[in-house]
């Protein structure tokens, strides 16, 4: 392939490397060692991101692959009228399961898996910045999703639909435990997802390679971050809900059930307000990919960048305008849903600029039609139709007309499958060159191309028809004479051809995927990022400094000198696994991030947080609560190898800069990992309250129910005065925790330890307060909102307290100080967050029924 | 950079909870000066957002122009020129999501 003529090359004089070449002779194998996965069995241990990235993909294909065998499942019994191959019950678990393992166990986690892969690659980066995050993301996921899956096989898999509206999963009609698995093992999945959603966005922020600013960073960065912002705002929703319906389930406390003050709809506002921007949330990474491989393939900068970065943002925001137009059949009042209905066409404005984005980018260039180019083709023609159906239903009298009918699936279909699916298999042929011996085949790319996407038309095509004739979706069987047998065949011809595509895909794997980690099949497309550096375990040899988009193409050599170690940290300076920090805009070196090795603890989490939640399900409690607290005591082992503290003095890591090996505060990347969790949190906190409003909100005159007492105001009073109190001793023990000199002042853990006595006093008196009015949380929809905000207090004032006191068990074995304080800093964080979030609580529970008249 | 796109989304809270409250408690009779709730709400509160969208697009093109005479970093250029480009945007977005207000009634 030729080397882009467009932008210019130029030869860097060798004067302006970091470092001097020859390098010392031991330095590439100290930078080595460190980054050598362990052997045997606890090789399963490794948290390098190329071998959890590529476990991750595999996983998520699989999961791919089981899906699609229930899909084919549902289309043979529906390729001919009155079939009896399967029965409405198992039905009901195929469509749910399908649904389910598609969007949670496939889609998102096959996005975040890949990233998990590409970033640090992408960003020269050795390593993403919590690698142990990345490998609990993974096992908890992997289990969680493999017992989830096999529910199947023992009847227990849900069956209310991959949405569970109650009344449906409710108690009364869902008796049985499969609702649960979904609640509590969908749920659990989501942890994982919000695990790798804050990885993404401290690695894309923070570990970056020098001179990769913002306007000079991938557009896969970009839509990283949008992506994982997106979690973490979208998913705290589905969280709380999946919580309140299983409260419900489990302790009978009502929030959906309308007899005693609940509402179903509160469970869809809930749902869609994660369940809409999960399209863009799988989309927005596909589209990222496209972005990276169209002008590798169009041999052309891409065209439109910035106008590319305001899409993404503008769909990220945009996205959390449209959940209700899945709700449009609900009875909304008509204006409620023209707002809704404005936001859904006006998404497709950004949508529409990256296409065209992409078509000018591939009419600049000259993109040969190979494998991936083919996906890319396909995706666009396929979405393009997705987009345009999906305007259609954004109209409320089409959607009131084409509502739960097949034309709904079609349109979802070419959606997802065009906005995702194919831009994966694009992505898979094209990096699987950067991972492996050998490229995979391109002859038989060609086949498995063209049978996916005859597959996808033919099977989904005739869908739209099949809907605006009339067939619902979500019915096991159909009655001969509804003219729908013919459309129902030929979709479940194309399924299979899909089928065969997908076949001959993991043929092909089979056949040429050979990973390694050096000595792959190296840059095969000329591509102008990164991620086609030489590289090993450790990452590049050393890390660029970069002036472009497309480094590879503008900077000549750029290869051949971060292989020979010219550029920045070419070695180790702390003898262990290490990656450069850079300042989030500019990308300039800040300090030296110690990443930790493998180990168990965060395998070992994983699966007793697995254990917990699955145990939990089948009402095994004693062995669920076993699990919880060997998961919590896991956790605890793992982060106590963490914050190591400055090891050494800062180092030179070439080109003048000398940058220290640990900094606190806001320029620490652990700072950032909690901003975000605190985020997530927040999130869940706004949705529940967002739910008591909601109750209230349906409950005229009902705020609190006749006959209920709200506590005096004097008590919330008391109850935010004991938080303050609380976070007033933390600042006033951060502040003696200060100075460079190393001190450890004995203050610091007797502050902690009475702010804990406080805290836990506040929330004691919370609970009580409401408890000894009478109370119920079973009676009214009141009581369950009321307590439901109290005891997610408790849950938080718990965790604070399991912080504080490893703070205390830091600072006793000698591990905190005036300069070695991220764990400090984490737990004030954390602390203040919870102070907020108390006194929020009990601004709603003591005040609102107040200011409604309700007392 | 991202104000307008804040402007937006405060638009869009307001108005569709002030929609939903005043439907849902049966206070579409209550007028403001002169004029029913609903119909006043979003049309104030798109008012609102999309003079402080355009508020934040004037902002950003005066800084634009500054940086361009200055010897401004590339990296605050492109931040300059996102915030020009998603304050624009969202003034459509906004007087978009305001249109309803002047055609559907208020809660049937």
């Amino acid at each position: 392939m030729n080397a882009p003529e467009s932008p210019k090359s130029f030869e860097r004089d060798t004067s302006e490397f970091p470092n001097p070449v020859p390098r010392p002779k031991d330095e590439l194998e100290k930078l080595k060692r460190p980054w050598v996965p362990p052997k045997g069995l606890s090789f399963i241990t490794a948290v390098n991101n190329t071998y959890v990235g590529m476990w991750y993909v595999g996983t998520a294909l699989l999961f791919f692959v089981l899906a699609g065998i229930l899909a084919l499942i549902m289309r043979t019994q529906l390729a001919s009228p009155e079939s009896d191959l399967v029965g409405h019950d198992l039905y009901n678990q195929l469509f749910t399961m399908h649904g389910t393992v598609m969007m949670f166990l496939f889609a998102v986690p096959a996005v975040e898996a890949a990233s998990v892969y590409l970033l640090p690659n992408m960003q020269a980066a050795r390593d993403l910045p919590f690698p142990r995050l990345s490998a609990y993301a993974f096992w908890a996921y992997f289990v969680g999703g493999l017992v989830f899956f096999s529910t199947i096989f023992f009847g227990l898999a849900p069956k209310s639909g991959w949405f569970m509206y109650p009344p449906l999963s409710s108690l009364k009609y869902s008796p049985e435990d499969n609702a649960d698995w979904w609640l509590l093992g969908i749920g659990f999945i989501e942890i994982s997802a919000i695990a790798g959603a804050i990885e993404i966005i401290v690695g894309v922020m923070k570990t970056r390679a020098i001179g990769m600013s913002l306007d000079k960073m991938p557009i896969y960065s970009w839509a990283m971050i949008v992506f994982a912002a997106m979690i973490i705002v979208g998913f705290p929703a589905i969280i709380l809900g999946t919580l309140l319906l299983e409260m419900e389930r489990a302790f009978d406390w009502p929030f959906f059930i309308a007899e005693r003050g609940g509402d179903p709809l509160l469970w869809q506002h809930l749902f869609w307000f994660f369940g809409h921007p999960e399209v863009y949330i799988i989309f927005i990474p596909a589209t990222g990919m496209v972005s990276m491989i169209v002008p590798a393939l169009a041999q052309t900068p891409l065209v439109g960048y910035r106008l590319i970065v305001l899409a993404l943002i503008a769909t990220g925001f945009l996205s959390f305008g449209l959940w209700v137009h899945h709700m449009f059949a609900t009875g909304l009042p008509k204006m409620s849903l023209s707002f809704f209905s404005a936001a859904s066409t006006a998404v497709a404005v950004p949508s529409g600029i990256q296409v065209f984005a992409w078509i000018a980018t591939i009419a600049a260039g000259r993109m040969k039609l190979n494998t991936p180019s083919l996906f890319i083709i396909g995706f666009l023609f396929i979405f393009v139709l997705g987009g345009l159906t999906g305007v259609m239903v954004a109209m409320v009298p089409f959607d009131w007309q084409a509502h739960d009918t097949y034309f709904v699936v079609a349109h979802l279909h070419y959606v997802l499958i065009g906005g995702m699916v194919f831009p994966l298999f694009a992505a898979l042929y094209f990096w699987i060159p950067a991972a492996s011996k050998r490229p995979l085949s391109e002859r038989l790319g060609r086949w498995v191309f063209g049978l996916m996407f005859l597959g996808v038309n033919v099977t989904f095509f005739p869908m739209h028809i099949t809907g605006l004739i009339g067939m619902p979706r979500r019915v096991y069987t159909y009655p001969v004479g509804m003219e729908w047998h013919e459309l129902n065949l030929i979709s479940t011809v194309g399924a299979f051809m899909i089928a065969a595509g997908v076949a001959l895909f993991i043929y092909d794997m089979l056949r040429n995927f050979r990973p390694v980690q050096d000595q792959n099949a190296g840059n095969v497309w000329n591509a102008g990022t990164l991620e086609w550096l030489p590289n090993g375990n450790y990452g590049v040899r050393s890390i660029p400094v970069i002036t472009s988009r497309e480094p590879l193409w503008d900077q000549a050599n750029l290869a051949k000198d971060v292989e020979a170690g010219r550029y920045y940290l070419p070695g180790t300076v702390t003898g262990g696994r290490e990656t450069i920090v850079t300042s989030p805009f500019d990308a300039r070196p800040q300090y030296i991030l110690q990443i930790p090795g493998p180990g168990w603890q965060p395998l070992l989490a994983a699966v007793f947080t697995a254990g917990f939640f699955l145990l939990l399900t089948v009402k095994l409690v004693f062995p669920s609560i076993v699990c919880g607290v060997l998961a919590v005591g896991c956790v605890i082992w793992w982060l106590w190898e963490t914050d190591p503290g400055p090891v050494r003095p800062p180092a030179d890591i070439g080109g003048g800069f000398t940058v220290p090996v640990y900094v606190t505060g806001p320029m620490n990347h652990s700072w950032w990992g909690m901003i975000s969790l605190l985020v997530v949190c927040g999130m869940i906190f706004t949705c529940l309250v967002f739910s008591y409003l909601f109750l209230w909100l349906v409950n005229p005159g009902a705020w609190p129910p006749e006959g209920v007492v709200v506590p005096h105001f004097l008590y919330g009073a008391v109850v935010g005065a004991l938080y303050l109190a609380s976070a007033a001793l933390i600042v006033w023990a951060s502040r003696n925790l200060r100075g460079e000199d190393r001190r450890r002042p004995a203050s610091v853990p007797i502050l902690i330890a009475i702010a804990l006595l406080l805290f836990v006093a506040g929330s004691a008196m919370d609970l009580w307060s409401h408890w000894q009015t009478g109370l119920s949380p079973k009676e009214h929809a009141y009581g369950a909102a009321v307590y439901g905000i109290v005891s997610f207090q408790v849950l938080f004032v718990g965790v604070t307290l399991i912080m504080g006191l490893y703070t205390i068990a830091r600072w006793l074995a000698g591990k905190l100080d005036s300069v070695r304080r991220t764990t400090f800093d984490n737990t004030m964080l954390f602390w203040y967050y919870t102070t907020a979030q108390g006194l929020g609580g009990a601004a709603v529970v003591y005040g609102f029924p107040k200011l409604v008249g309700g007392y | 950079m991202l104000g307008g796109f804040l402007a937006w989304a405060v638009q869009f809270t307001v108005i569709y909870g002030v929609t939903s409250t005043v439907c849902a408690r049966g206070w579409a009779d209550t007028t403001v000066l002169g004029a029913g709730i609903v119909p006043f709400t979003v049309a104030g509160t798109t008012l609102v957002a999309a003079v402080a969208a355009a508020a934040f697009l004037v902002h950003a093109l005066r800084k634009h122009r500054r940086l361009q005479s200055a010897d401004a970093s590339v990296t605050d250029v492109f931040l300059i020129q996102g915030a020009v480009l998603i304050s624009a945007f969202s003034i459509a977005a906004i007087l978009w999501h305001g249109l309803p207000a002047l055609i559907l009634p208020a809660c049937s």
